[in-house]
């Protein structure tokens, strides 16, 4: 109490320090999550599973991004949200809010480019239907200073790689506000993967063959060597057992993952994250309608199927393997064994852990 | 006052019924299979031939509706799930496998170890549906390869259902230490009931959209032929037991009266009873269509039921992540 008010204080004043994720306890990664009483909150969790702070949400969330230095996380509301919150993570307070302008709702997804000072968040142009990343000028309060385009319907997880090239997981199919969770011209839908310069500029399109075109392209994880996972989720008849794990690299075709046909069919035609290991040699999906995370390794050779009801959110950890959350309020760590960190009752984490770089 | 005090000694209601539901449903109903399995495989070693063979098969089929539900635990290990019932099998995997396996003559069908192996489309209740119900398959004598074939399947079963049995006494206790330090698999006392409840709203559900849905498939296309098991009789029968062990489910996990879900279960299994139509053909005609519809209702209707009354009541849900798309 005395220490945050303390901080409140310098940072209210002129001589306000340059504060680091370090001045929030080092939080490994961010996640949101209902609570007991019914309300929702943003946390910073470390790599043992203990919280490392708490900031009140005045709405479910989706997913957050964190700013690569400053303890600072956008928080998304849930697509089709129209907003969302900027969070200072040591005061707790509101930043600012971010409204998606005219003609445009959030997907739940953003990520930092230019060192941090430039927030990209994944939009739909929900006229036309046509991705878009908006851009948003830390430096200057938060102003949306432009928008470049996705290069394809429904973009849903953006991440920076080396070089501000942004990739996109343009999931394929459009939706609109007025019809919240309907997705809309199903049996047209075409999703990619594409790798987009800062300047807006199509560098390379993802496309799988047309047999796998239900495979809505969702989520993303880098890997080591500007490999990239992408997770995915089917609009077919769940039982096919159909691929569900892409792994790409530029210039070369995407491979899909070799999962058992059990597996593939215990996952529900749906992954809901995405993530590498710390070193990049395994990648994971998860599957909260199947319970259950596919480890794999870089090549998409299946390694090991990790049991947990309503299991959702995914992180690498330092020292190896998997940070895990789920919807009954646990944290998990996963090296080959899977061992309980933390249970909280009546605390349902959401979708996404989001790892914080520093 | 006195409402106060009387609850205070009513037992935790995250413990509720998870001990009843093991005892009185779980555990009889992996012995039952596991009996049936056994006998299934002492059937083939006797006499392999598909008329032989169907008596036990059907008793096999039976005692799996007792525990088609449970994908939790021993049964979601190695897609044993999956193994023992390939099904829905959209992309007619299992007729193939069972062809390829046929054709080439595979001795793959001579060794316990290498059969395991074999691709679970190849293996359990639905390729053995395959050998004894198939016109062209099932008229094998009983030195042929198909004889040799299912009696690789039956053993394949029984060891499965066997494995299962053992696990689940070893899965029990895991539940029952529900939330106990070094409990790697529950981590608070309410998981337990958690999944059972879970399983009971996915298998009511998997009767409704699945067993039900695929036959059903739209107005303008009824899929007739996807039917769970449709060569040898089984889709209704499939269902009434299905709900039968949902319901013994249902009233042991929960530790208070529960009428409305009781009375679901009843309107639902009344309207099954009187369907006359073993293999669901109907959902082709107008007429029976709205019937097997009617029953699908009523079987959604149970999961309201159970919502209300039980979930309610331990303070469960369905999954909140499960729930939510993204």
């Amino acid at each position: 109490m005395r220490r945050r008010g303390f901080l409140t204080a310098l940072l209210a004043g002129a001589m306000a320090p340059r504060l680091s994720w370090a001045d929030v306890g080092s939080p490994a990664v961010l996640g949101a999550a209902r609570e007991a009483g019914g309300g929702y909150a943003l946390f910073g969790i470390g790599a043992d599973g203990t919280d490392r702070f708490r900031i009140p949400l005045p709405a479910r969330g989706h997913a957050a991004a964190a700013h690569p230095t400053a303890p600072e996380a956008v928080a998304f509301a849930r697509s089709p949200g129209s907003f969302a919150v900027v969070l200072n993570c040591v005061t707790g307070a509101v930043l600012a809010r971010l409204e998606a302008p005219e003609g445009r709702h959030f997907y739940g997804h953003g990520t930092f480019i230019a060192g941090g000072e430039i927030l990209c968040t994944s939009e739909n142009d929900f006229a036309t239907g046509q991705g878009r990343m908006g851009l948003w000028s830390r430096g200057l309060g938060w102003r949306r200073v432009g928008e470049i385009p996705t290069h394809g319907i429904g973009p849903h997880e953006i991440r920076r790689m080396a070089g501000d090239v942004l990739v996109a997981a343009n999931g394929g199919y459009r939706s609109h506000p007025a019809q919240p969770g309907v997705k809309l011209d199903l049996d047209r839908m075409r999703p990619n993967l594409a790798y987009v310069s800062a300047d807006g500029a199509l560098l390379e399109k993802v496309e799988l063959a047309d047999d796998l075109r239900p495979n809505s392209i969702r989520h993303i994880a880098l890997g080591r060597d500007g490999l990239v996972g992408f997770g995915m989720q089917w609009q077919g008849d769940p039982a096919e057992g159909v691929p569900l794990l892409g792994l790409h690299r530029r210039g070369a075709a995407p491979v899909l993952d070799r999962m058992p046909v059990h597996e593939a069919r215990a996952m529900a035609g749906y992954v809901g994250s995405v993530a590498f290991d710390a070193a990049g040699d395994q990648v994971a999906i998860s599957s909260p309608r199947g319970g259950r995370v596919q480890v794999f390794d870089d090549t998409g050779r299946h390694l090991q199927a990790i049991l947990r009801e309503d299991v959702c959110g995914i992180a690498a950890v330092a020292g190896g393997g998997f940070l895990l959350s789920d919807g009954l309020g646990g944290l998990m760590r996963a090296d080959g064994q899977i061992r309980p960190l933390a249970k909280r009752p009546g605390r349902a984490w959401d979708h996404h852990l989001v790892p914080v770089s520093a | 006052m006195r409402l106060a005090l009387l609850l205070a000694f009513l037992p935790l209601p995250a413990l509720a019924g998870v001990a009843e539901a093991v005892d009185d449903q779980i555990l009889p109903a992996t012995e039952r299979f596991a009996a049936s399995a056994g006998a299934l495989a002492g059937a083939a070693a006797a006499d392999c031939t598909a008329p032989a063979l169907r008596p036990a098969y059907q008793d096999t089929f039976d005692a799996w509706m007792g525990m088609s539900h449970l994908t939790f635990g021993p049964l979601e290990r190695d897609g044993r799930a999956l193994t023992i019932e390939f099904w829905p099998d959209p992309r007619g995997r299992v007729a193939r496998t069972v062809r390829g396996l046929a054709s080439e003559a595979d001795p793959v069908v001579g060794d316990a170890a290498g059969f395991a192996q074999v691709s679970i489309a190849g293996r359990g209740l639905m390729a053995l549906e395959q050998l004894l119900y198939d016109e062209e398959l099932s008229g094998y004598g009983a030195g042929d390869y198909p004889c040799r074939y299912a009696t690789a399947i039956a053993r394949d079963l029984a060891a499965m259902a066997e494995a299962v049995q053992a696990e689940w006494q070893d899965h029990s206790r895991l539940m029952l230490s529900a939330g106990e330090p070094g409990n790697p698999r529950y981590l608070a006392e309410s998981e337990a009931s958690q999944a059972l409840y879970t399983a009971l709203l996915g298998g009511l559900e998997f009767d409704a959209d699945q067993r039900l849905g695929r036959p059903l498939g739209s107005f303008d296309k009824p899929r007739p032929r996807l039917a769970e098991a449709r060569r040898s009789d089984r889709p209704l029968r499939n269902i009434s037991l299905s709900l039968a062990a949902l319901r013994d489910l249902a009233v042991a996990l929960s530790d208070a009266p529960i009428p409305a879900t009781q009375a679901a279960f009843e309107a639902a299994q009344a309207t099954a009873g009187a369907l006359d139509d073993p293999r669901l053909a109907g959902v082709a005609d107008p007429a029976g269509r709205l019937k097997v519809e009617i029953l699908q209702q009523q079987i959604r209707a149970i999961s309201d039921a159970i919502e209300a009354e039980i979930g309610g009541a331990l303070g469960l849900t369905a999954g909140f992540n499960s729930q939510d798309g993204d």
